[in-house]
């Protein structure tokens, strides 16, 4: 599926196989509109224009009632100074590495495992490990909370069990490391989502190139190194740009687990957008905020695809 | 020898992990089972019975069934209408050669890669502007058109297998084109339909930030959102709030492990035809 999408966007988009040549077969305009236009109607409506809105509205000072004041760039000049935002967006990006080094690297790794002769119960694994991702991830953000509590949490109950009590901790309500606490059921949650993509793109390599490199005298992590992580470099890079994509609106695991605290060094961009919109009243500022999303997520997500890809580098 | 002991401890690694990502809902659904006091007094423990009474009494006491409805009837009408136009826009895309159908094609599948909560304060504004807020087919919009992209996706990719001789056939024997879309192409991409109608059960029973956002009236409470609501309500009585938590769970879990095997299929349809 997902490897798909980048084929797509990049450049056999234009795929003859499954097309019908015989143009007769071609419906009417108006039927071809009727089926496709509420699709697209909805999409507009509900994706494309309110981005549009979100640019329009930024340049207001507006409390969501009738009145409705043009301030021009005003909005923009308080947010590049408005260290709270700041400060979410550095947790965007700390929670985005940790996902990608945690999600898809582990997620790689362990699809390395499922995909050698060794493992048994590979079925029983994929299942297993993909499950988390079909949970609400306020599910998993109560779960995690459970789990970090301090009095009964399963961890500091471990800890004490392993006679280790004294390394418990708040784990909750330590401003300077809980952006890592909270990055922990995020990533636990959708290891097993880039690991089925992973897997799947896996498959699709010919063994042969295996059996070559074992003669060849190639270990396991050689093999997983230099042969299949280039070969499936194109599913690695949608999956980076998805895994981008994800973190940058994280928002349901921070607001049941934090609620952004303590104070706001566990505020992402998401709940600050949240926060100003309907507890400060602010729906200009917020519009202008929600634009910035848009615009570092889309640039992240660019420069991601330009350093995967390389179009400069010719040779390789 | 060698090679043996390297087999069993990769085979304990991933166990490990596998049994990580189960352990914690696990404990959950074990610890529901608990009285308070039972569970301050030892959390990790297994129960002493399997008593009923925290879930009988989320349900009988609590809103919770409420929500379950309205988070039922929000995800099946949104699955729908995800199915049927996916279906129809995925099959346009993948049959026809037209104008603007790799722009089209674009279109939808950008959506992916939106932060759509950076959409959540100029949706929110645009549907209060039509009264379109709190009302039982608000969430409807959202979730229909955030669904779009992977089941265009999907289902283009998937109709690119299937022979179009069929489709032919029954064109020259006279079909129109919407009888042929229906009763023959239909039946046929019935497997990925089931995929992404799975999937996007998922997604839609899950959501949280629009359903927080749009629906405030009580009586419109989605799950995700109504489990928040009783965070606060129970605060120290963890037995009860897991067991709302399992009772939320319980639909996906069952959706999920009944059709695995279809949900793991779907996503690997693009590898096995790439």
């Amino acid at each position: 599926m997902i490897s798909l999408l980048l084929e797509q966007i990049h450049s056999d988009v234009m795929k003859e196989g499954g097309s019908l040549k015989n143009s007769s077969m071609r419906p009417k305009l108006g039927v071809a509109v009727l089926y496709l236009l509420p699709g697209i109607l909805l999409y507009t409506l509900v994706v494309v224009i309110p981005i549009f809105n979100s640019f329009r509205l930024s340049f207001f000072r507006w409390s969501g009632g009738l009145k409705r004041t043009f301030i021009g760039l005003e909005n923009y000049y308080i947010l590049f100074q408005d260290s709270v935002f700041w400060q979410s967006f550095r947790n965007n990006i700390i929670i985005t590495l940790i996902s990608i080094v945690g999600q898809i690297g582990i997620a790689f790794i362990f699809s390395s495992f499922l995909y050698s002769r060794m493992i048994k119960f590979k079925s029983f694994h994929r299942v297993v490990v993909y499950f988390p991702a079909t949970i609400s991830a306020v599910v998993v953000g109560f779960v995690w909370s459970f789990v970090f509590n301090y009095d009964y949490g399963l961890i500091n109950q471990v800890l004490e069990f392993l006679n280790l009590g004294s390394l418990a901790s708040t784990w909750l309500d330590n401003p300077n490391t809980i952006i890592y606490i909270v990055s922990f059921p995020i990533v636990w949650q959708y290891i097993g989502f880039y690991m089925v993509i992973i897997l799947s793109a896996m498959t699709s390599i010919d063994k042969h190139i295996y059996e070559m490199s074992e003669i060849d005298g190639a270990n396991g992590i050689q093999k997983a190194i230099k042969i299949t992580l280039p070969l499936i470099k194109r599913t690695m890079g949608v999956t980076v740009m998805l895994c981008i994509a994800g973190n940058m609106r994280i928002f349901d695991h921070i607001y049941v687990m934090t609620g952004g605290g303590p104070g706001t060094s566990s505020m992402v961009m998401a709940l600050h957008v949240y926060k100003t919109t309907f507890i400060k009243s602010q729906f200009g500022y917020a519009s202008a905020i929600s634009v910035a999303i848009l615009v570092l997520s889309l640039t992240l997500i660019l420069i991601s695809k330009l350093l995967i890809n390389r179009p400069w580098a010719r040779a390789k | 020898m060698n090679r043996g002991i390297l087999k069993f401890s990769l085979n304990l690694i991933i166990l490990l992990f596998s049994l990580s990502c189960i352990f914690p809902i696990v404990w959950i659904f074990y610890s529901s089972f608990k009285t308070q006091s039972e569970f301050m007094l030892s959390p990790l423990a297994l129960p002493s019975s399997l008593a009923f009474d925290n879930v009988v009494s989320v349900i009988e006491q609590t809103k919770m069934g409420l929500y379950v409805l309205n988070s039922f009837r929000n995800t099946t009408i949104s699955v729908v209408f995800i199915v049927l136009i996916s279906f129809f826009t995925g099959y346009f895309l993948s049959r026809f050669r037209f104008r603007g159908r790799n722009f089209l094609y674009t279109y939808f599948t950008l959506g992916m890669l939106i932060p759509l909560h950076a959409l959540l304060v100029p949706l929110y504004i645009q549907l209060r502007a039509f009264n379109a807020i709190n009302q039982w087919f608000t969430l409807l919009f959202p979730y229909v058109a955030f669904g779009l992209p992977i089941g265009i996706i999907l289902v283009e990719s998937y109709i690119g297998t299937i022979p179009k001789e069929l489709e032919e056939a029954a064109f020259i024997d006279g079909s129109s084109f919407t009888r042929t879309l229906f009763t023959i192409v239909l039946p046929l991409a019935s497997p990925i339909l089931a995929t992404v109608a799975i999937i996007q059960f998922f997604q839609t029973w899950n959501e949280f930030a629009f359903a927080l956002i749009l629906v405030t009236k009580e009586a419109l409470r989605t799950v995700p959102v109504g489990l928040t609501v009783f965070k606060s309500a129970y605060i120290t009585d963890y037995p009860r709030l897991m067991a709302a938590i399992i009772i939320t769970m319980l639909p996906v879990m069952i959706l999920y492990f009944s059709f695995s095997k279809r949900v793991m299929e779907g996503m690997t349809t693009g590898a096995v035809k790439g």
